[in-house]
Parts: C-alpha cells; structure tokens; sequence
C-alpha cells in the first residue's frame, strides 16, 4: 500500500451496496469523512455558542474567532448587502476547511482532493449566483457580458469572450482546490516512501523534508479554503452589484 | 511620577502594536493565493473554449475549424481574466 502514492485516493465501499436505478449511492469512505467533517463543524460550533459568557473558554473564542473572520472577508469583498448569504459563505467556508484538515491526519481520506466534490460545490455556487443575478437585475444581468464602450464590430467577438471568461469560473474554482490538495498529498506520501527505501542511513534528509511539508500542506490547506470563500464572496459581489 | 509611568508605559503598548500590525502587512500569506488563482484563471479559460469548440464541431459538423477558432478565443479570455484578476488585486 506505501508503494503508490495514488491509493490513499482510492474510494471505496464501507457497508452494502445502495442501487438507484443506474446510480450507485452507497456509503464510501469520502461520504464517511464528509459525515465526520460535519458532524466535527456541528458538536464545536454548538458547543461553543451555547455558553455566552463574558470571559470566554476556547471553543467560544475559536467560535467567535471563525464568525468575525468571515463576516470580516464577506464585509470587506462583497459589502453590505451580501449579509443575508452570511450562513452559506460561513458554512461553505469551514466545510472545506475541515475536509482539508481531517485530510492531514494520517490514515484519513481528502474528500477535497477528488475532483467531483470540488467540482460539484463550484457548480452549486456558479448556478446559485447566476441565479441571483437574474433575480436582483432581470435581464439586465445580461450586461455582464457587454461591456461598456466597446466598437459594434467587436462586439460579438467581446461578447463570446466574456461568456467564455464567466463560464470559466466554475472550473477555476474546482480545479484549484482539487490540483492543491491532491499534489500535496502526492508529494507527502511519496517523501514519505522515500524514507522507507533509503533506510535509516539516507532517510534522515526526506524525513526533513516530509516535517517541512506537512508544516506547508497545513498552510495550504487553510489558505485554499480561504480562497474557495473569498472567490464565493467576489462571484457574489458581482452579481449583487452590477457595474461593468 | 505615577502619571510618568503610565505615559511610559502607554507609549511602549503602543509601538507593540504599531509594530504587530507592520508585520502583518508584510508578511500577507495571502500572496500566495493570489498567484493560485492567477494560474488557474489562465489555463480554465483555455480549456472551456476548447471544450466549447469540440462541442460546436460535434454539432455542426466543421470538424477541425471551430475548435480551433474557440481554442483562440478561449487563450484571449484567460489573458483577460489574470489582467482583470491582477487589477483587482492592486486596489
């Protein structure tokens, strides 16, 4: 199992197998750690706002830390009228966070580095803000794509790139979060191979190197979410406040 | 003598936090995000054209041409999306 550093990827089956029509649904260890990651947001959370008291413990600063953090990141991207999306974002926010995070315990599986999540969550965002959009501005949401002061004869070229650019989204948003998450974690399982081979002779210096790395995957991690957010936040801000 | 050592002392909490907040401008972790994104705005622009194209061509049955021409038009749209991000990030 050390051998490839692609098996710690590999989904598989825990329990019986669920068939809906054509669809297999059952439960997998990426649905087990998504279950765990949730479960992990919902017993801090509860239990660190359940108490308000004036000198608050840890789990009450950790909660209203993460709270000012990213009321903070939606006030200063999105304005004041992104409040009401507060909820989404915030959950949003720290669902990716934990996912990555439970991926740096050792044995665990990354939901993040598989593409589908990622990609799943990002599409859920791009339809959520396009229909935002068109219900804040109707069909004037469309003007997204027409920029002001550009020739009659570019246009159509202007307005094929801009749909190009928007549909892009999506996929940036996806990619990036998966490509960071799964390289990392290759290059950690294949450090970490790499000392085994060498032995207690040469092993010393990729040792070194894995110690270094996971200190970096831990920065990765966070940073990602973070970005995942604050790109949900600027999406947001666009379609709220229309201004090309 | 009382009064002198609150100013003094007033005085060295404050550079404290002059000082925290300088290094927490310097030290912005959140370049390195930026240079993520620049990278993946580049190459998901590319790769929608080009998937644009494919499925135009599948369509109206102009094997080579389409994807070729939205390949172009999807580089030009990931220039425009890292101009447009980078701008954004120098405000």
């Amino acid at each position: 199992m050390a051998a490839n550093p692609m098996s710690q990827f590999e989904v598989y089956r825990i329990g019986p197998e669920i068939k809906v029509g054509a669809f297999d649904i059952s439960f997998t260890n990426a649905s087990l750690f998504m279950v765990i990651s949730s479960l992990a947001i919902l017993i801090i959370f509860n239990l660190g706002s359940k108490k308000n008291s004036l000198l608050p413990n840890k789990l009450q600063l950790l909660t209203e830390l993460s709270y000012n953090f990213v009321s903070k990141m939606i006030g200063d991207t999105a304005g004041s009228k992104a409040r009401p999306y507060f909820a989404f974002i915030f959950s949003l926010f720290m669902f990716v966070l934990f996912c990555n995070m439970f991926g740096m315990i050792p044995y665990t599986f990354t939901v993040t580095s598989h593409i589908i999540v990622t990609f799943m969550l990002a599409t859920f965002i791009f339809i959520g803000v396009t229909i935002i959009g068109f219900i804040k501005h109707g069909f004037g949401y469309l003007k997204l794509f027409v920029p002001s002061g550009v020739p009659i004869v570019l246009l159509p070229l202007i307005v094929v790139i801009e749909i190009i650019s928007y549909l892009s989204r999506p996929i940036s948003l996806s990619v990036r979060l998966f490509a960071n998450m799964m390289a990392g974690h290759t290059m950690m399982k294949v450090f970490g191979g790499f000392v085994i081979s060498l032995g207690i002779v040469g092993g010393w210096l990729p040792l070194s190197f894995s110690v270094a790395l996971t200190g970096l995957e831990i920065l990765v991690a966070f940073l990602q979410a973070y970005v995942f957010a604050i790109l949900t936040c600027i999406y947001l801000n666009d379609a709220l406040n229309l201004h090309h | 003598m009382s009064k002198d050592q609150f100013k003094t002392r007033l005085q060295i909490a404050k550079n404290k936090i002059s000082k925290k907040n300088f290094y927490k401008k310097t030290q912005n972790s959140t370049s390195i995000g930026a240079a993520f994104k620049l990278s993946t705005e580049l190459v998901s622009a590319v790769a929608v054209g080009t998937i644009i194209g494919f499925i135009l061509d599948n369509t109206f049955d102009t094997k080579p041409w389409l994807i070729i021409i939205f390949f172009f038009v999807g580089v030009v749209a990931g220039i425009i999306n890292v101009i447009r991000s980078a701008k954004k990030m120098q405000k």
